[in-house]
């Protein structure tokens, strides 16, 4: 065998390791539900805002704490707890995807990602 | 038929037939440069004219498409959609380029607009490859002109046209029942997404775009010589275009990570974005394959992976477009392209067929005649290490297109996979390690000779720089503060290796340049490129793992209870909330919100941070400067949202970069002039407010060894107010006053329904008063992050001595007579 297929055999080898490390990180998408039912395991929880129950966060009182409902498309809903500034947009979201995880009744949530509304759409147009 | 006032249809009846121009050309240009290459020499002389006048017919149109485009946007043509979405009138002048790139027509636009202009300087240079090449560039061409079509393919549309008109996108609103819609409804345009108002989103995308349309020419090249059976010629004719692709596609990586460092709020210049991924990916590809490129015109090895590596490097141009502008990538990315849908789908996946089909089927026909060296590598040679970076190089980018490509894998099969909670730390410990062989080997390898290196050779000339940069080495990890132990011993420690490797690349090219090449710059171009590579490493390490945050928020906690364990040391919050004129300490300095001043034609405001940085012992103000960060107020039925531009105080050894993350609501924004009255209290005491009184029922002195609820401060007096207003209510509120590290500071807080701010201070010794202020509004306050990066120069600094590297490189080949094509 030549060296350099020895070597790519080496490499192929890492890059398998490498990739079977990922295992450990990988997370899923979940409903509320599954979420509840996967208590304290890291997921990514896809969800709207109800924009029918308050939204609290207060800068002066703590501006690292935001907590609101979410609701899935199965129509589950959570309380959801941000400790992080209130995102841009955030109620003009139309989803949010949390990553986090189900600390009891809350979802403890790390990051959001906020799909909002293409300021192009057409209902603007169509409204006028 | 109603008959519309001010329009200006004659401007868009032209960019519409300039694109239905440079389709048709495009086509016949592909087919005359097919007909030229496989031509005799008696045939090929009219199949020449006729390929050259149709593909500069394209690129004329595809440039007239541009004017034709800008023209519209600079004059507020609101009838038409491209400009209506993408622009307004109080737009400054200078981002309506942005407008141009924010859609998808104007990318695809400036892509073929590069696209033609390279493919003219092929016409005029590239002499015999000139047929097979101006081929596959007039299919690109003509990829790029279907993208624009936007017609009717029975139920299929195909391409987006840039020039369709609102009343034709939306019949059926009823503005458009009214022959003067244009002067009473559509008078001005949605404006630009407020991320790409900044300079930077000017510049960049068009460099970006020629880096991703100049990857096309060595792809090119590499289909020609399988075409033409040339396998030793394409790689000399392409060498200098593969240069000037990575170059140019570097520095667009770069300036992208620019903006993102300076306008979006993440605080960082790489997020491991899956946009920022996909513009690497190809850029790795295309190193790797300069470096067996480079190892076939020496040694006449590697020459398939030379195929290989740029094929696939162009596939990935392609694959990242479909990736990042289909919509596949859903809920992953923060950057904002919209989905186009099911169309551009299917037809960035017939773009990727074809070109992937064109080297296969081509590598395929001629697969025996594709010269192969028997003879070995030797382990003392160049040409063995550098296929070792290669590999490594081409293994990084599958690893980073996998991780990337998650979300259209889960679409593929049906999964719900992600990646989880640590995204960039998955990327970065994989490349860490890669950092550290790639910089070994790229400090070491200019030493080896093609073929063969005596030992005795490479010790005498290896020698002075490792001990130099062992030193640094050393040095930079004893003095360095380098303790990024967020994920353990291990990453430390590979961090650390990163780095001393990194020095090892910077200080081993310099001294190549100097012991080795005697400064002669014909050859220096490999080492200044590695130059730069490294110091851009080095920076990289150093800004990413000793990044600090400054606006550790370890007190917030304190009203939502004592006992919650966020916010303590090893978790601190990373948001400080200012109330305008309090000095809040952070980190080293002392910050106050002094104001803000607002532009009301863009809906700007500026806010003023002031940081006073004074000695500890002397109390002299050691540093003293202001920050302006700003963000644009952005109305909506839910009220105003706020969305920031980070602003940045710049040293040459490090950045403080500081946004604003809230803000209260600007209709309250009334000058708050009141002042907080000061009365001396106990325990038990009363004092009054005009509309009532605050009872301190809860008055107590608190020490870190007393009280292990006790957030991260030495010392602390805390309260507990009862507020009672004269209508009786009653409302709890617990100010306190801090010593941290010598640094006596207050956390006031609010009952907002009484627009009230008490705040406890200590004056002498255990003499506490408290401070009532009574807004007449409510208070004005701001939420920050501050961040510090350290040597984030050096990552600038390297990016643009590699890419003056890369210049050089071709500069000089293109000179030299060996690379004459």
């Amino acid at each position: 065998m030549k060296k350099t297929h020895v070597l790519g055999l080496v490499f192929i080898a890492a890059s398998i390791a490498a990739l079977l490390t990922l295992m450990d990180d990988i997370s899923t998408y979940d409903s509320v539900e599954s979420a509840r039912r996967k208590e304290g395991k890291f997921v990514h929880l896809i969800a709207k805002l109800d924009t029918t129950k308050p939204v609290i966060y207060d800068p002066l009182k703590d501006p690292n704490y935001l907590s609101f409902i979410a609701v899935d498309s199965l129509g589950s809903s959570t309380e959801v707890v941000y400790r992080n500034a209130k995102p841009t947009d955030f109620e003009k979201s139309q989803r949010v995807v949390m990553k986090g995880s189900m600390k009891g009744e809350v979802f403890e949530c790390k990051e959001i990602i906020l799909k909002c509304p293409s300021k192009y759409t057409d209902e603007k147009v169509a409204k006028l | 038929m109603i008959k519309y006032n001010g329009e200006h249809l004659l401007i868009g009846q032209i960019g519409m037939f300039l694109t239905l121009l440079a389709f048709i050309a495009a086509l016949v240009a592909a087919f005359a440069n097919f007909k030229a290459a496989n031509a005799n020499e008696l045939e090929e002389k009219p199949w020449r004219k006729l390929a050259r006048i149709s593909f500069l017919t394209n690129a004329v149109s595809v440039i007239g498409l541009f004017v034709v485009l800008y023209l519209i946007i600079y004059n507020h043509y609101f009838e038409y959609k491209y400009a209506h979405s993408h622009s307004k009138r109080s737009l400054d002048m200078q981002y309506l380029l942005s407008c141009f790139w924010e859609g998808q027509e104007g990318s695809f636009m400036l892509w073929a607009f590069w696209n033609a202009i390279l493919g003219a300087v092929l016409i005029k240079w590239s002499r015999k490859w000139e047929y097979p090449v101006m081929s596959v560039m007039s299919i690109l061409q003509l990829f790029l002109a279907s993208f624009l079509l936007g017609i009717y393919f029975f139920d299929i549309r195909i391409g987006t046209n840039p020039f369709v008109l609102m009343r034709n996108e939306f019949p059926d609103a009823p503005i458009f029942q009214d022959a003067d819609y244009l002067t009473k409804y559509l008078t001005d345009g949605n404006g630009l997404n407020i991320l790409l108002q900044n300079y930077w989103m000017v510049i960049h995308p068009p460099v970006l775009f020629l880096g991703f349309a100049s990857a096309a020419v060595p792809y090119a090249f590499a289909v020609a010589g399988l075409w033409k059976r040339d396998h030793a010629g394409w790689v000399r004719a392409a060498m200098p275009w593969a240069l000037f692709s990575a170059g140019i596609l570097g520095l667009g990586i770069m300036m992208g990570g620019a903006w993102a460092y300076e306008s979006l709020t993440f605080g960082g210049y790489w997020a491991w974005d899956p946009v920022e991924n996909a513009s690497m990916v190809p850029w790795l590809l295309l190193v790797a394959g300069i470096h067996t490129m480079l190892i076939f015109q020496s040694t006449g090895h590697s020459l398939k992976s030379s195929y290989l590596f740029i094929s696939l490097g162009y596939l990935l141009v392609l694959y990242s477009t479909f990736l990042t502008r289909t919509g596949v990538l859903g809920d992953t990315s923060v950057h904002s392209f919209t989905g186009e849908g099911n169309s551009l789908y299917w037809h960035l996946l017939l773009m990727q067929f074809v070109f992937i089909a064109l080297p296969l089927v081509l590598y395929w026909r001629d697969r025996k005649n594709v010269p192969v060296v028997v003879k070995e590598e030797s382990m003392n040679s160049r040409e063995f290490w550098m296929f070792v970076g290669s590999l490594l190089l081409l293994i990084s980018a599958v690893y980073i297109i996998v991780l990337t490509s998650l979300p259209f894998i889960n679409k593929l099969i049906g999964t719900s996979w992600a990646i989880g909670d640590e995204v960039e730390y998955v990327y970065n410990r994989i490349m860490v390690l890669v950092t550290i062989v790639l910089a070994l080997l790229t400090a070491m390898t200019q030493y080896f000779k093609y073929k063969d290196t005596t030992r005795k050779y490479l010790w005498s000339k290896l020698l002075v720089p490792t001990i130099i940069s062992a030193v640094i080495g050393a040095l930079a990890s004893i003095f360095g503060d380098i303790n990024y132990d967020k994920f353990g011993l291990g990453y430390l420690v590979a961090i650390h290796i990163a780095l001393w490797a990194s020095i090892y690349t910077v200080v081993a090219n310099a001294f190549y340049l100097g012991s080795v090449l005697k400064w002669k710059m014909k050859a220096a171009g490999s080492s200044i490129t590695h130059f730069g590579f490294g110091l851009m490493l080095v920076g990289i390490l150093i800004s990413a793992s000793k990044k600090e945050l400054i606006s550790q928020n370890l007190t917030g906690i304190l009203v939502k209870g004592l006992r919650d364990n966020k916010g303590k040391e090893d978790n601190p919050l990373e948001n400080m909330t200012l109330i305008y004129n309090t000095p809040i300490p952070m980190g080293k300095y002392m910050v106050t919100y002094l104001g803000d001043s607002a532009e009301p034609k863009n809906n700007k405001v500026y806010f003023k941070i002031n940081f006073i940085e004074t000695d500890t012992v002397t109390n002299e103000v050691k540093d003293q400067f202001m920050i302006t960060p700003n963000a644009f107020m952005i109305k909506s039925e839910t009220g105003s949202n706020l969305s920031s531009n980070p602003g940045a105080k710049h040293y040459l050894t490090n950045d403080v970069f500081v946004y604003i993350t809230s803000w209260m609501s600007p209709e309250n924004a009334k000058k708050d002039t009141s002042e907080f009255k000061y009365t001396r209290v106990n325990q038990g005491d009363t004092v009054f407010y005009s509309n009532g009184y605050v009872l301190v029922e809860d008055l107590v002195r608190a020490n870190k060894n007393d009280n292990k609820d006790l957030p991260l401060v030495d010392s602390a007096w805390l309260s507990k107010l009862n507020v009672v207003s004269s209508q009786g209510v009653g409302f709890k509120s617990t100010p306190g006053y801090f010593v941290q590290k010598g640094f006596g500071f207050s956390k006031a807080d609010t009952v907002m329904e009484q627009s009230l701010v008490l705040n406890l201070e200590k004056r002498g010794k255990d003499e506490v008063y408290l401070g009532v202020k009574e807004s007449p509004s409510v208070m004005r306050y701001i939420t920050l992050k501050a961040f510090r990066f350290p040597l984030i120069n050096l990552l600038w600094l390297g990016t643009i001595i590699m890419v003056i590297g890369f210049m050089i490189s071709m500069y000089y080949r293109l000179k030299s007579k060996l690379y004459a094509i």
